[in-house]
This record gives structure tokens, C-alpha cells and sequence, in this order.
């Protein structure tokens, strides 16, 4: 050691610290600059700071500094599937069944003609299934956010948030079912094909349904003191996050259905405006930029022709299934068109599934990977724009009528 | 200019329309629905009228033209079982009473239709604040003369009016403690209260020549006060009503006007007289403060009691009338008002056990779809 140990040498322990700020800093401004001059979302411009200082692009923060702020990824997602969960009404299937019908239709559309696509791009055939499967899932971040910074209320809102929550949900399981093939097929052992998807499944919502119950409680001992209720259901919400993770399950679907079931329990509708607010906008704000900054951009070139086919036929899976059943549904076919273009989004939970994908079974994550990315990379940017267009053109935000 | 023309119709027939709340499942705060409800409405048929208001919250259902109560009734039950079934299907809560507990009135959107961006741009903040939600009665005269007379003469049943129909103690996160906070709201319009005191239509066609052509009114639709005259349906409109939590409640009370407006016609028992309302600020602002526990004072007798006990001496005299009209079973509810207490009283009491405000609006929405 020096004798000059107290002077500063570089690089220093915390040198990632003034990026992460800049991050942080740089993401509001653009935030705020693309709503003020562009009237487009502000997510837009978290996204574009995020790959901007990416390690792929100026790597300001390289992959290491990414993988530290890792965890705070994760309680974002949490946060995002915990109030989407709570959002969604699940009686209104049950009023409306068209409704489901419309989901499983445009899911099962979406996930067909993508497979198609995938299979013509000579990808091998459960490959090919397994990213078809992600593709299902609209973006839960992306549809709420875009929604709620338009405050946008109807028809065309309400039923994106459902429809979001449904077909995550429905990714989730498929991809489960088809990577756990994927494993037999390589291990030989047809048990795993049986039991992991349904280890995946029940114990996801045995998990929801624990949190749930514990949630309600704690928040009831804690009676109407908002502050408290509210560090109490971030800490639960964490809690469950890592308690998903540890036990192999799935974190998508363990906190839709944790807010899903939050919301059933609380017969006496104590706890409807729970929301993360500041703090949950913070973390969201990190995981777009960060997101964006984690995807290999230079693939979209490589990818792209693919990666258009794959993005134009989950569209039309989409669109199909949405408009085929509007009628029967109660929605105009005007409105049903914009509802499928606010499903457009893809991301978060495709990035969730391919981290999963990744941890359990390490050998195909590229293979997917590379599939999915270009996808992703493009839907990143004309995602939120469409279901931004499609709120809009609605005519459900809030913004006065001059 | 036109005069206006009061067109004739039957006399002591009744219509009744009404604002709901339109409000979202999840926190049952107001949402923005009334353009896909109509959308859906408009594909299946029902009887009555179903229109959009002022903003995307509200929505307003009004009945045909009735000369007895069950029919009333059974034509409101029809309405909204058709509007309930849509609402259902698009998953949006209708909700009855006179405003909505926690709503923020600067999240409220103006309808995009020409009057209604009129009225916006005329009255400021006042036209979203106004996301009140109010029943008015209508009932038909034989002639002008006939409407003004009735109209001053109904101008003394006022505050039994507001405290029968009461249903909102609770306005932007707070109890009030008024039972009809609605009309606190109204009361800010300055063509607001009581109509002139003319007694015949050639009078009343002076009055509104002049405030025409000083270019304070354009139309009648401009005045809102508690009682007007609807030339063009040739009825008078009372309009102090908060709308009631069911559609039954709001026919009973179209069934005691048109009982008060025969007995008042036939009998002619008070004498109309500027005079009678000189406590009638007084006796308006006691019922919407108290309810039926409110007090009125007669003016000329200086006689006062409580409005609740005044409404019982009313359906006393009613009786006859209200057999006539084949409305007994509307008496018979009016006078359980009086007993059990106004829907102000059941909102708080629910709220007491619940205590939390969407709670409450979620159990005003049951209430509107199981009736009572």
C-alpha cells in the first residue's frame, strides 16, 4: 500500500455508481423530452438511454454493472405482475366468457402462425415451438405503464390489461410444458415432462395463494395507515419474488396470481388503491433502461428478416383472434383493431422466460436467444408506440377534448 | 321572437329520468364508459331512452310516458335490467345516488358533443364539479296556466322532496354532513333556485322574452331551477331529486308528485301567495342538511315541524288520490322512507360497517341491480 492510501485511484470499488445515475438522470430527461416534444410515452426515451449507454453501444455500464443492479430487475418485475394481477378482474371472464375465448384464440392464433414462421426459418421443430410460446406474452411493463401515464380508461385499456395478464400467463405455462420436452429429449427421463411443468404450475399458485393470504393479513393488523400498508407490501412482494426464484418456480406466474388473489381475498375492498407509486416508478424507469441496455442490438441486423416475419405474424395471430370473437364479445371491430394493436408490446415477460429458460436448462439459451432478440429489439421501440396509437385513437385517455 | 308554445298533454301523466354513476369493478371509482355502454345499448332493443350526460361517467336512462305507477315501475325495471346486462358484459358498475363518494371532480372528461363543450367552456371548473347525479319528475299539464299554478304551488313540497330522495352524504372523500351534498353543487349556477313568480303562461312568456332578449338565456334549458316548466313536453320538471340507490324508489317518488300534483289541482287547498316563500331557502337548506329530521317552517303559520312528520300528514291527505292512481304500493314505500330513514341514512350506515368508500359504491351498484 501507498503512503498516499488516502488519495483517490481509479478505477475505484464503486466506479459503477455515477453511471448508474447518469442512467437515471439521462432517462428522465429523454422520459421527459420525448412526452413534452414528441407526444409519444416517456418510456420511449428510458429505452433509447438504456441502449445508448449499454455495454453494446458507448458501455458506459458493462455487463457486470448491469448484473449488479440484477435484483432490482427482479423487484421491478414483481412490482409490474403484483399490479397487473390486481388490476385484472377475473369475474369479468366469467360475465363475459367470450372474453376468455378471445384470449385463448389469439394466443393460440399468435402462437401458431409464429411457429409456422419459425419452422420456415428451418429452426428445429420444439425450438421452434418453445419461442413461438414466449412470443404469446404481451408486456405486461409496457401495457401498464403506457396505460397509466395516459390514464387511459375503456374498453380498449381494460381489456389489454386482461388480455396481457392472460396470455403471460399462458406463455408461461407452454414454454414450461415445451422446454420440460426439451429436456426429456435430452435426459431421457419422461417424469421430468410430467412433473416440472405441474411443480411449475401448482406451486407457483400455492406460493400466490401463501403471499396472499399473509398480505391481507398484515395489512389488516396494520389497519389504515397507508405509508405502513404500502413498505409492507413491497417488502412482501420482494419476499415473494426471491421466495419464487429460490424454489425453482415460476416468478411471472407466481405474482400475477399473488395479485390476482390479493384482490379476491379482500372480500371488504380495503386495499383497492395499493400502488408502488415513486418508488415503483424509479425501479420501472431502471428496468426499461436497463432492459434496453442488456440486448445485444448488433443481432437486429442479422436477425431482422426473421425477426420481421416472426413480428408480423404474431400481429396477425393477434389481430385475428381479437377480431374474430369482438362482435360476440361486445366490441366494435374499430376498437377490437386498436386492442390488438396495444397487445404488440413484448418484452419483459420474454426476458423473464429466457432468464428462466437460461438457469434451468443452460444448453439452449443461445439457440432461443438468438431467435427471440431481434424480435424483441424492434417490438421494444414499436411496441409501446402502438398501444400508446391505440389508447389514443381510442379515445380513452384523460386529456381534455379541445 | 317565438313565443314558447306549452303543448298540451294529459294531465298528471309522468315520466322520470335518471343520472347514474358509471364506476370501474376494480376500485369502483368513476370511469369513462358512456360511449361503449351506448354503443352496446343501441344494438339491443328496450323500452325507454338511454343518453349520454355531461361526461363519460354519467349516464341517463328516462321512461316513456306513464298515466299509472306500476307500469312506471315496471318500465324502469326493464331499462335497467337491458343497461345492467351490457354494463355487465363490458365489466362497468351502475350505480344509483346523487354523487359519487371519492370521485376528484378535475379527472371527470366532457362529453365531445357541441352543448356539452358549451357548457364546459361557459361555466369552468362548475360544469365538472356538476358530476351530480339527480332524478327529475315529470309531469304533465293540461295547459300553461295549469304547469304555473302547480309549479308554485309544488314549490312548498320542495325540501320533502330533497329529504325523501337524499342519497349524498359523501362528496369528493368526505362525509358532508348533509344528506343531499348534490345540491350544494347546483346551488352555484346563477340561474339556479326558484322560477319567477308568474301564474300564467302569457306572464311567464314575458319573463323569458325579457331575460332572452337581454341576452342572459338562449333557451329553457339554461334555467336550472328546482321546479321549471317544460313547454315542449307540456309538464313541469321537478328537479331537486338526488337519484335514488334503486329504480323502484325513484318511481314511488314519481308517484307521490303525481299524487301531491292531483290533490293540489283538484283541491287547490293552499292559497299560492308570493309569501310562501319566504322560508323557502330555509326550509330547502334544512333538507338537504338533515333530511327528514330536517325542520320547515310555514311561513305564513309560522307553524313548524319536522319534515318527516310533514310528509306523513301529507300522505295522509294523499290517500285518496293515491287510490285513484292505483299507487298505494309508491305510498306505501314513501311512508317506509319515513320510518326507516332516506338513502343518505343507509349509505352512512353501510360505510359504518364497511368503512371503506369503495366498499360503499360497490354496494350501491348491488343495490341498483337487486332492487328496493
Amino acid at each position: 500500500m501507498s503512503d498516499l492510501f488516502f488519495l483517490p485511484h481509479f478505477p475505484s470499488a464503486l466506479s459503477q455508481l455515477p453511471w448508474y445515475a447518469l442512467l437515471l438522470f439521462g432517462a428522465v430527461i429523454a422520459g421527459e423530452a420525448v412526452e413534452r416534444w414528441l407526444r409519444l410515452p416517456r418510456l420511449l426515451g428510458w429505452i433509447a438511454v438504456g441502449a445508448v449507454l449499454g455495454p453494446h453501444q458507448l458501455g458506459a455500464l458493462d455487463a457486470g454493472g448491469l448484473e449488479a443492479l440484477r435484483p432490482l430487475l427482479d423487484i421491478a418485475i414483481g412490482m409490474v405482475l403484483f399490479e397487473l394481477g390486481q388490476r385484472v378482474d377475473l369475474s369479468w371472464l366469467r360475465r363475459n366468457p367470450w372474453l376468455l375465448g378471445t384470449s385463448v384464440l389469439e394466443s393460440a392464433l399468435a402462437f401458431g402462425l409464429m411457429y409456422v414462421v419459425l419452422l420456415a426459418a428451418e429452426a428445429p421443430p420444439l425450438l421452434a415451438a418453445a419461442a413461438a410460446a414466449i412470443g404469446i406474452a404481451t408486456s405486461p411493463a409496457v401495457v401498464l405503464t403506457v396505460a397509466r401515464d395516459l390514464r387511459a380508461q375503456g374498453q380498449v385499456a381494460e381489456r389489454a390489461l386482461l388480455l396481457t395478464a392472460l396470455n403471460s400467463v399462458y406463455a408461461v405455462i407452454v414454454a414450461a410444458v415445451l422446454l420440460a420436452w426439451l429436456a426429456r429429449d435430452y435426459a431421457g427421463d419422461w417424469r421430468v415432462g410430467v412433473l416440472h411443468p405441474l411443480y411449475l404450475i401448482f406451486g407457483s399458485l400455492a406460493l400466490a395463494a401463501a403471499f396472499a393470504g399473509a398480505t391481507l393479513w398484515l395489512l389488516r393488523l396494520l389497519g389504515r395507515r397507508h405509508e405502513a400498508q404500502f413498505f409492507c407490501a413491497v417488502a412482501l412482494v420482494v419476499i415473494a419474488v426471491w421466495a419464487a426464484a429460490s424454489l425453482k418456480l415460476s416468478v411471472a406466474l407466481a405474482l400475477l396470481a399473488y395479485g390476482a388473489m390479493a384482490r379476491v381475498f379482500d372480500r371488504r375492498r380495503l386495499f383497492v388503491s395499493l400502488e408502488f407509486g415513486r418508488v415503483g416508478r424509479i425501479l420501472l424507469i431502471l428496468l426499461f433502461a436497463i432492459s434496453a441496455a442488456s440486448l445485444d442490438w448488433s443481432l437486429l441486423a442479422s436477425g431482422a428478416f426473421v425477426g420481421a416475419l416472426l413480428i408480423a405474424a404474431r400481429l396477425a395471430g393477434k389481430a385475428l383472434g381479437v377480431l374474430a370473437l369482438a362482435p360476440a364479445s361486445g366490441m366494435p371491430l374499430r376498437k377490437a383493431s386498436l386492442l390488438a394493436l396495444a397487445l404488440t408490446p413484448m418484452s419483459g415477460i420474454a426476458i423473464v422466460l429466457m432468464h428462466e429458460t437460461a438457469r434451468l436448462y443452460p444448453q439452449f439459451a443461445p439457440a432461443l436467444a438468438a431467435v427471440v432478440v431481434s424480435a424483441i429489439a424492434v417490438l421494444e421501440l414499436l411496441g409501446p408506440l402502438l398501444t400508446h396509437f391505440a389508447l389514443v385513437r381510442a379515445g380513452e385517455t384523460a386529456g381534455e377534448v379541445r | 321572437m317565438e313565443p314558447l308554445e306549452f303543448r298540451r298533454s294529459t294531465p298528471l301523466t309522468l315520466g322520470v329520468e335518471l343520472e347514474l354513476q358509471l364506476v370501474n369493478r376494480r376500485d369502483c371509482d368513476l370511469t369513462r364508459a358512456a360511449s361503449d355502454l351506448l354503443a352496446q345499448v343501441a344494438r339491443r332493443p328496450h323500452p325507454g331512452e338511454i343518453k349520454p350526460e355531461i361526461t363519460e361517467s354519467m349516464i341517463e336512462v328516462s321512461t316513456s310516458v306513464h298515466a299509472r305507477y306500476p307500469a312506471l315501475v315496471g318500465e324502469l325495471r326493464q331499462i335497467r335490467d337491458a343497461l345492467l346486462a351490457v354494463a355487465e358484459k363490458l365489466n362497468v358498475g351502475v350505480a344509483g345516488g346523487g354523487a359519487h363518494p371519492f370521485q376528484h371532480w378535475s379527472e371527470r372528461r366532457i362529453m365531445d358533443t357541441p352543448r356539452m363543450q358549451h357548457v364546459s367552456q361557459l361555466y369552468g371548473y362548475l360544469a365538472k364539479q356538476f358530476t351530480v347525479f339527480g332524478q327529475h319528475i315529470h309531469i304533465g299539464c293540461a295547459e300553461g296556466d295549469d304547469a304555473m299554478y302547480l309549479l308554485h304551488a309544488m314549490a312548498r313540497y320542495v325540501p320533502q322532496f330533497i329529504a325523501l330522495s337524499a342519497a349524498s352524504p359523501f362528496y369528493q372523500g368526505v362525509d358532508t354532513a348533509f344528506d343531499s351534498s348534490r345540491l350544494n353543487a347546483v346551488f352555484a349556477f346563477p340561474l339556479s333556485g326558484r322560477a319567477p313568480f308568474v301564474l300564467t303562461w302569457p306572464a311567464f312568456n314575458d319573463y323569458f322574452a325579457k331575460m332572452r332578449s337581454a341576452g342572459i338565456v338562449e333557451s329553457m334549458k339554461d334555467f336550472y331551477w328546482d321546479i321549471r316548466p317544460k313547454p315542449e313536453f307540456g309538464t313541469i320538471e321537478i328537479r331537486v331529486c338526488d337519484t335514488p340507490l334503486g329504480v323502484e324508489r325513484a318511481a314511488a317518488l314519481a308517484a307521490y308528485a303525481q299524487a301531491l300534483a292531483r290533490r293540489l289541482l283538484i283541491e287547490r287547498p293552499h292559497p299560492v301567495t308570493e309569501d310562501a316563500y319566504l322560508a323557502y331557502t330555509y326550509n330547502r337548506f334544512q333538507a338537504c342538511r338533515f333530511g327528514l329530521e330536517g325542520e320547515m317552517v310555514d311561513a305564513e303559520s309560522g307553524v313548524r315541524r319536522p319534515i318527516g312528520e310533514d310528509v306523513r300528514a301529507t300522505l295522509d291527505a294523499l290517500a285518496v288520490h293515491a287510490r285513484e292512481l292505483e299507487s298505494e304500493a309508491a305510498m306505501r314505500e314513501i311512508a317506509d322512507v319515513v320510518r326507516q330513514g332516506n338513502d343518505a341514512r343507509w349509505m352512512r350506515e353501510r360505510f359504518a360497517e364497511g368503512r371503506s368508500l369503495p366498499d360503499l359504491v360497490w354496494r350501491q351498484v348491488e343495490r341498483l341491480r337487486e332492487g328496493r
